[in-house]
């Protein structure tokens, strides 16, 4: 094959890697590499790279299964483990996404209230946009709309080097791991890993890569896509430590909120600085608002055997399109109610994530060391090890970021 | 094995199975199914005693239902059993499997399967696709219905009849419905009587408004009797009363006989009163015996009507009658005394009399005979009608081969008439 016949190639299967790693940085997300840049300084940068290798791992098996099988995670979890596997996931998937659509849109409507807007017009306006946006557009249209929103990513890049760090102890954090034994350190460091491998990613790549019918030919060039993806996501994720890093730890400036980053930075770093880390915040806390709703209307509809699909209007899928309207219409009413409980909706949701999370994981292993379902495509016997290993350190991970936050103190 | 009565599969799963002597042989894992005609059957149940899976064979079972599942065995005659990639397996197979419609959009996922009893096999007869089947899958029906309850609401059955499936293979992935979902209005009326005991009963009802008087007595008349009683129940009197007069009186008495009895007095007030005598007539008999299954609608003339008068009467009247190939000659009080095909009619010589070319060597039952003896006659002499007679060999009324055939043949079965 030519080179520009692979590059040509490459370019009809890209999307669903790219953009579903890139919005593991969505609200929540930056917000905890902002925090920990904060807090930390470079402390936490080694973490990015653990963190890159087992999202890898873990996107290529479920971008596998999605190629193999043509199906979405969750029909595969409906027909192998039964409908009370499914039902109980599902239902504790739809609470916890809800959640995730809540913080997304609250990251969106801080962003728009610091860049001087009225949340009470901003927030219905971005709802809407993002409803039409799916409901009326082709899968194609929406995966070009959302690619696009990723090139916007690269703001943080433009961030980072504005900051100008001293790159030589950035890039020894970087390499070197260190621990510090703060209650503060682990929860973060566990944070990292949490925001950046979810559930509902795991069911929107499959899912996304079953309607987009990519081949098993060109499972290759699929794999491409979902690797470069990983480590587009979690470049970003470094730069956005390292401007927080480089211009609010040395000054001890603490913050709890991403929109509360952009506004510290503004004194410390200028005007574009400010809205660049403005900006990004509401790119990704909209886009996180159009994936996360569409993961859940596509398996809750997976697990139903109802019609599912972007491509699909109204008429034909009314579920998938019920579903994605009323996440996005509910979760937009909660951020407009004067004295909803955000921060107990939010923690409710991480909570129900992270016990979900180890539930996912183990079954996408199980399926795709499926032989009737995945034939010659099952993991190798070593790449099994490897994933193994991530899977049950995450599990271990998630399992006692859990229990802090059962522990009547709630904090180590 | 004799299994009568129906049963969802969820309802048996882990149920132990029992010997003769009452010990346990295992619990029912999965089921394996058969291709049969006129719908798959079951060939025999998987059961799992200590991580040891066996086969029962359905031929061996001596009770099945959703309390007691016993084998006529011992744990020695059970083959053990590896599951094949041939075989056909209920719980592994069919559960949980996505339905497509016959363009490939997936409608939906199965969630039970109903079986039912039919000679002496146990026949898959439905899928259940809705709310319920999932509370049943999960445990939770009971509770579910209550709830309901609460709200003055029932839980609809959501069932699609094995006929608007393709014919099941082993591995199978997807099963297809063979109809398109929008072809509603075109359909016949045993297909829409199909679809209608597929909505829920209230959706039913409702559909049955938008239904002219007559399209809505025959699509009534091929529903199963619980679905019937439920629709006429939810409808006005005067609506059902319309309905039922159009029907032919011995199924609208069927109909009636399956309402409580207040309503039913309340609907045949509203109907015109000879047809209403006619239905109380039908209605005091049993309802699988002849009697059960005839109608008071059929031709009869006097002995010395020539065959000229006879075709020319036969004009008029065979128009409200449903069953017109036999002419019966009757005395006049009503007496039997031989019957007319109407071929032989039309051959004869205009002006012979009927009881120069009738047939006196009868075939009759009596209204307590039973309906599968009644078959059995219909049958054995290829009638299309047979008479009901009283002890006086005076004329009651008819059964008919359509009614016969109702009856014998399994539920879902008389349904499968397509479009003519």
């Amino acid at each position: 094959m030519s080179l520009w016949k692979k590059i040509a190639l490459f370019l009809s299967v890209m999307g669903p890697g790219i953009i579903t790693a890139n919005i593991d940085n969505d609200a929540s997300g930056i917000t905890t590499y902002s925090v920990a840049g904060a807090r930390f300084g470079y402390g936490l940068l080694w973490t990015l790279i653990p963190t890159t290798i087992a999202l890898v791992v873990i996107q290529e098996m479920i971008a596998r299964m999605g190629i193999i099988t043509g199906k979405g995670l969750s029909d595969l979890i409906r027909e192998k483990y039964g409908i009370k596997t499914a039902f109980y996931m599902m239902l504790g998937l739809l609470i916890a996404n809800f959640g995730n659509t809540v913080a997304n849109l609250a990251g969106w409507a801080a962003s728009m209230e610091i860049l001087g807007f009225n949340k009470y017009i901003m927030v219905p306006a971005g709802a809407i946009v993002i409803w039409m946006l799916v409901t009326r557009g082709s899968y194609w249209f929406v995966e070009k709309i959302l690619l696009f929103a990723c090139l916007l990513y690269f703001g943080y890049v433009i961030s980072g080097f504005m900051a100008k760090p001293d790159w030589v102890p950035v890039l020894r954090s970087a390499v070197l791991p260190q621990m510090q034994w703060k209650s503060e350190y682990v929860m973060l460091s566990i944070a990292i890993i949490g925001t950046t491998i979810t559930p509902w990613m795991q069911f929107y790549l499959q899912s996304s890569i079953a309607e987009k019918g990519i081949k098993k030919e060109h499972y290759k060039m699929s794999r491409i896509d979902v690797v470069a993806g990983c480590f587009i996501t979690n470049i970003i994720s470094f730069f956005i430590i390292v401007t927080c890093g480089a211009l609010l730890f040395p000054h001890g400036i603490r913050v709890n909120e991403a929109s509360e980053a952009a506004i510290a930075l503004r004194p410390l770093a200028g005007d574009y600085a400010y809205l660049i880390f403005a900006l990004c915040l509401a790119n990704a806390s909209l886009l996180g608002a159009i994936i996360v709703p569409l993961a859940t209307a596509y398996y809750i509809c997976e697990a139903m055997g109802w019609e599912a699909g972007v491509n699909k209007t109204f008429n034909e899928a009314p579920q998938f399109m019920w579903i994605y309207t009323l996440t996005i219409a509910l979760a937009s009413v909660v951020i407009l109610i004067p004295k909803a409980p955000l921060v107990f909706l939010m923690v409710l949701s991480a909570f129900l994530n992270g016990l979900l999370l180890p539930f996912v994981l183990i079954y996408a292993l199980l399926l795709v060391n499926d032989i009737r379902l995945m034939g010659d495509y099952t993991n190798p016997r070593s790449y099994n090890y490897i994933s193994w290993g991530t899977v049950l350190a995450i599990v271990g991970l998630t399992v006692f970021l859990i229990v802090t936050y059962i522990l009547p103190s709630g904090r180590l | 094995m004799p299994f009568f009565g129906e049963l969802f599969v969820s309802e048996i799963l882990k149920k132990p199975v029992l010997d003769p002597k009452g010990e346990e042989l295992g619990r029912v894992r999965d089921v394996i199914v058969v291709r049969g005609e006129p719908f798959p059957r079951i060939s025999s149940l998987i059961i799992e005693k200590r991580k040891k899976t066996t086969s029962l064979l359905w031929t061996d079972l001596n009770i099945f239902n959703k309390k007691i599942i016993s084998s006529k065995t011992y744990s020695d005659s059970l083959h053990p059993y590896e599951f094949g990639e041939n075989d056909l397996l209920i719980v592994r197979d069919i559960f949980d499997k996505q339905i497509v419609d016959a363009n490939g959009a997936r409608v939906v996922r199965v969630n039970d399967v109903k079986l039912e009893g039919y000679n002496t096999e146990a026949i898959l007869i439905a899928v259940d696709v809705g709310v319920r089947g999932i509370m049943r899958r999960l445990g939770v029906e009971r509770g579910g219905e209550d709830m309901m309850r609460l709200f003055g609401k029932h839980l609809p059955y959501n069932l699609i009849s094995w006929n608007y499936l393709q014919p099941l293979e082993p591995k199978l992935t997807k099963i297809s419905l063979t109809v398109p979902r929008q072809m509603v209005s075109e359909l016949h009326p045993a297909d829409l009587a199909e679809i209608i005991s597929r909505v829920s009963h209230k959706e039913g009802a409702s559909f049955f408004r938008g239904l002219d008087v007559e399209t809505a007595a025959e699509a009534l008349s091929e529903l199963q009797p619980d679905v019937q009683a439920a629709i006429i129940t939810g409808m006005d009197t005067d609506k059902a009363a319309d309905i039922l007069e159009e029907m032919q009186p011995d199924e609208a008495a069927d109909v009636l006989s399956d309402l409580p009895v207040d309503k039913a007095k309340e609907i045949l007030e509203q109907i015109e009163k000879e047809e209403a005598e006619d239905i109380q007539e039908l209605l005091s008999h049993e309802e699988d015996t002849a009697g059960g299954l005839m109608t008071n609608q059929f031709i009869s003339y006097p002995p010395e009507t020539s065959v000229k008068d006879a075709i020319e009467k036969f004009r008029k009247d065979a128009d409200e009658v449903e069953t017109v190939y036999y002419i019966y000659v009757t005395d006049p009080e009503e007496k039997l005394l031989g019957v007319v095909s109407l071929r032989d009619l039309l051959l004869a010589h205009y002006d012979a009399t009927l009881s120069d070319i009738m047939e006196t060597k009868l075939k009759a039952v009596t209204p307590d005979t039973d309906e599968f003896e009644v078959a059995e006659i219909v049958s054995k002499y290829n009638l299309v009608a047979i008479p009901v007679l009283d002890t006086e060999n005076c004329m009651l009324g008819i059964v008919t081969i359509d009614d016969v055939v109702d009856r014998i043949l399994p539920p879902a079965a008389k349904r499968k008439r397509r479009k003519v």
